[in-house]
């Protein structure tokens, strides 16, 4: 059994200046239980496709996704 | 295991400020019990017009249906519990001006307390440029 004991004494602070809170980030004040957090962000360099225009592929049994409406037309 | 006496902490702020929230973002004032915000996002870029590219679908990037990481926790699975306690002596957490430019992604401004947060955010990007207006080295 391993037991953890926090003392919140007062806690005051002047200013925050945050640019961004991104891709599954929290910013909190206040007190928090249970925090999960996932963000998954796919750009490697081979993700530049510099070639000829053609279209995405479309998946195999395309026809059966429900609840996704096509892009385009 | 966890405990926590009385009273909770009320969050006390003087000024608060944010220009831009997007994309599944959440900004609460004020306690909460849970939240599981998730976002699915194909960003696209594509020197042809989106109309005549043909459509994307999530489907067909693995990244949307791969499973999430577990936690590898031995302590845990050898049954061994954390007991963990809190102590609240100032019953307030002062804040004079928070300033946030942009709050995105599934991700929360949270000026209040919460119990369980799950957030989940996968974005693929896809950049595809014609052949002669990129310089390929």
């Amino acid at each position: 059994m391993v037991n953890f004991t926090v003392h919140n004494c007062g806690l005051t602070v002047g200013a925050i200046e945050i640019l961004g809170v991104s891709a599954a980030s929290m910013f909190q004040i206040g007190d928090s239980d249970y925090v999960t957090l996932y963000s998954m962000f796919d750009t490697p360099p081979e993700s530049v496709i510099a070639g000829p225009i053609a279209p995405l592929p479309t998946p195999e049994g395309e026809e059966d996704a429900v609840g996704e409406s096509p892009m385009a037309g | 295991m966890l405990e926590q006496n009385y009273p909770i902490r009320v969050a006390q702020i003087g000024l608060v400020s944010v220009v831009d929230v997007s994309l599944g973002a959440i900004v609460q004032f004020g306690d909460r019990a849970e939240a599981t915000p998730r976002l699915n996002a194909l960003a696209v870029q594509r020197a042809i017009d989106h109309t005549k590219a043909g459509s994307v679908y999530f489907e067909s990037y693995p990244i949307f249906n791969r499973p999430l990481p577990s936690l590898v926790d031995p302590v845990a699975d050898s049954g061994e519990d954390v007991s963990i306690r809190r102590f609240n002596h100032c019953p307030r957490i002062n804040v004079g001006c928070i300033y946030v430019t942009a709050v995105g992604s599934t991700s929360s401004l949270l000026a209040g307390n919460a119990m369980r947060t799950t957030a989940e955010s996968r974005i693929k990007h896809i950049r595809q440029y014609e052949a002669h207006l990129v310089k390929l080295t």
